[in-house]
């Protein structure tokens, strides 16, 4: 099964070109969407031997995957994979992502951070992706432990048929619920979290409170 | 003349001026400017024509209001509230637009480009 791996970036210049190189190992093409980072993001995915395409001004994460996705449905590939470039999900834990997809059993696969470490993530972070969690598994009907989780593999028909318009973190929760609606299966799988001490990246309390809103609405 | 009537007159004079230089300039539509050009008549009216006053007397205790100014602050509140949500809404369709724009762009750039080295995985 043909697969792109697409990977939205803002200034990942340290992390990008070995997060590519891996993903590479298990995909036919990495896409990364470089979000008007300031640094060498763009250089170093290339360099790597990723397709790159850039945003004149910085939209948000959603909004580099919803470019990501148009892009690559214009080419042949039955799955897609989605992941952070800043070095938080390892990209040889692809094949576990795929692996429901490739097997037919699943349409969306989300890898979980909470199911094989759940004290790994930063506490603050864990009580709010609990919240969202519970509230996207209510308003989805399935159990999701990590709704927030970018780290995730889809059908082709998925993205054709549900894409998310929210171009913040609001995505996450948004798809899955799109997904759900359209009965697509949707299962997880746990993944690996690294999170390191200096890098302070993600959604905050803001953020999780414009999530929570806009997954009550859709719900 | 009080010296509010002055002062009344004079900023609205003043206002009125720049706004219709800004009219001339930009050459954009009256409607755009009506509500200001209007704003800045009734100041030069309350100012030099003291029957207007009474009528805003009149339309403020029709309204149960106190005096003048309790209205006068009240309907500019309200037209504030009003102006904020109609420049929010705006804002936010002119921000899907320019996101449709970005994301447009970099489509079209990366069709025009050539695509990066692709590396197939064996066995796939």
């Amino acid at each position: 099964m043909r697969t792109a791996c697409i990977i939205p970036a803002f200034n990942e210049e340290t992390t990008i070109s070995r997060i590519v190189s891996e993903a590479l190992k298990h995909c036919h093409m990495v896409l990364v969407v470089d979000d008007n980072s300031q640094d060498r993001t763009s250089e170093m995915s290339h360099q790597a031997g990723a397709t790159v395409i850039t945003h004149i001004l910085r939209l948000g994460t959603g909004g580099a995957l919803s470019t990501g996705f148009r892009a690559s449905l214009k080419a042949d590939f039955e799955a897609f994979v989605t992941m952070d470039g800043d070095g938080q999900h390892s990209p040889n834990e692809i094949p576990i992502v795929l692996d429901p997809i490739l097997k037919g059993q699943a349409d969306i696969v989300v890898g979980s951070r909470l199911l094989k470490q759940p004290k790994s993530m930063p506490l603050r972070k864990r009580i709010g992706n609990k919240i969202l969690s519970i509230v996207t598994s209510f308003a989805s009907g399935t159990k999701i432990t990590d709704s927030q989780s970018g780290f995730r593999a889809y059908r082709r028909e998925v993205l054709e048929y549900a894409m998310h318009r929210a171009r913040d973190y609001r995505w996450a929760s948004e798809m899955l619920l799109l997904a759900a609606k359209a009965n697509f299966r949707i299962k997880e799988v746990p993944v690996t979290a690294i999170y390191l001490p200096k890098r302070q990246r993600g959604a905050d309390i803001g953020d999780g409170l414009k999530i929570l809103y806009s997954t009550m609405k859709r719900s | 003349m009080e010296p509010y009537e002055i002062v009344a007159t004079t900023f609205g004079a003043v206002m009125l001026l720049l706004t219709i230089r800004e009219l001339i300039r930009r050459k954009k539509g009256l409607l755009q400017y009506s509500f200001w050009i209007a704003l800045w008549i009734a100041l030069i009216l309350m100012g030099t024509v003291p029957q207007f006053y009474y009528t805003l007397l009149f339309v403020t205790q029709a309204l149960g209001m106190y005096t003048p100014i309790h209205f006068v602050t009240t309907f500019s509140v309200l037209v504030l509230f009003g102006a904020a949500y109609y420049l929010g809404k705006r804002i936010a369709e002119l921000d899907d637009k320019l996101s449709a724009v970005v994301q447009h762009i970099a489509l079209q750039t990366a069709n025009t480009r050539t695509v990066g080295p692709k590396k197939e995985r064996e066995g796939a």
